[in-house]
């Protein structure tokens, strides 16, 4: 299971819900597979998809709000993983695609290889969900509306095949109609 | 700044309908966090541009929030203020305690401290130092920018040696 096919199945679930994805591919291929102006692509800043999801879940309770987060991105910014855990947003479900590499800029190893993020997110108050094939995926999404946030789930992913296109939207487009989305 | 002005800052902000204060510590503004700590509107997070995107996450909501830091934070920050909050044209106010203003200060703030004005105009982020005599027209001017979508920084020199 690469990215792609991850997310093609994790879109059946997530539906016209709030994403924040992290830059590079991740982004590339949400924009690709399921392109919607509730999705705020995150084009620069690695690292802070976590943050500004956390931001958005706290202002918006009653939304159930996705971030989309890469192993790479994650290893970025470990502290959020303690602000989001004391903050503790019932509402947040932070899904990492981990291929234990920095794939958008040429495949190098990431961390994750030899730390488990798993483990970093229940040592953080997170609810931790791990997957490596869809139908796993399609189970813990099924059990996931009696579950209350921070949940984390892990996706294991290999290197893909493809590449998706760039994001289309400019990021002034992307921050009027992600605005829009919120206040409906 | 003394104590009574941090603590009328932290208060005029509010009552200008500022409904989130994060960031990291500076002890330029330790009375400025403490009133907002009684008033239990801080977010304290680990790094600055940690602080910055939950910022960006709660103004893309429409909660207008404050950002504070040391300048060495800002210093940190320059990547995700140009690629996030310049790119996207994110309305936040800055406030940045500004260590090694003076060249007494402690050894650490030296250098950093001397590039600060050079950083602010380097980003094109427009930016007042404010003081005991103009905090309150400096934070009208900031909340004014950004209610014309336009971030603004506000600064608080470090003028004591401890």
């Amino acid at each position: 299971m690469n990215r792609i096919n991850a997310m093609q199945e994790i879109v059946k679930y997530t539906k016209n819900s709030i994403i924040i994805s992290a830059n590079g591919f991740i982004s590339r291929d949400l924009h690709f597979l399921n392109e919607k102006n509730s999705n705020f692509y995150m084009i620069g800043s690695m690292g802070l998809a976590s943050s500004i999801g956390l931001g958005v879940a706290l202002k918006n309770p009653k939304k159930r709000i996705f971030v989309f987060d890469g192993d790479g991105n994650i290893l970025m910014n470990l502290g959020s993983l303690t602000t989001i855990g004391s903050q503790k947003p019932k509402n947040l479900i932070h899904v990492i695609f981990d291929n234990s590499i920095h794939e958008s800029t040429g495949g190098q190893p990431t961390n994750s290889k030899n730390i488990k993020i798993q483990n970093l997110a229940k040592a953080c108050n997170y609810k931790v969900f791990f997957a490596k094939t869809e139908n796993k995926i399609k189970t813990i999404f099924q059990s996931l509306k009696h579950t209350a946030g921070p949940v984390m789930i892990v996706v294991q992913i290999t290197k893909s095949d493809n590449i998706s296109p760039r994001v289309e939207p400019t990021p002034i487009e992307i921050r009027n109609r992600f605005m829009m989305s919120l206040k409906r | 700044m003394k104590e009574i002005f941090q603590r009328k800052l932290f208060d005029y902000l509010l009552s200008k309908n500022i409904e989130n204060f994060i960031g990291v510590p500076d002890s330029t503004m330790k009375y400025f966090i403490d009133q907002g700590l009684k008033n239990n509107k801080i977010i304290v997070t680990t790094r600055e541009e940690e602080a910055i995107g939950i910022g960006v996450g709660m103004i893309l909501s429409g909660s207008p929030s404050t950002i504070f830091m040391q300048n060495a934070g800002f210093a940190n920050s320059i990547s995700t203020i140009s690629s996030l909050v310049q790119l996207y044209e994110i309305p936040m106010i800055f406030l940045i305690g500004w260590r090694g203003y003076k060249s007494t200060d402690a050894p650490e703030h030296i250098q950093i401290g001397k590039i600060q004005p050079n950083l602010l105009s380097s980003l094109d982020l427009k930016s007042r130092v404010i003081h005991e005599k103009n905090w309150k027209s400096g934070c009208d001017w900031a909340i004014h920018r950004m209610k014309n979508k336009k971030p603004a920084v506000l600064v608080i020199r470090r003028m004591k040696d401890e």
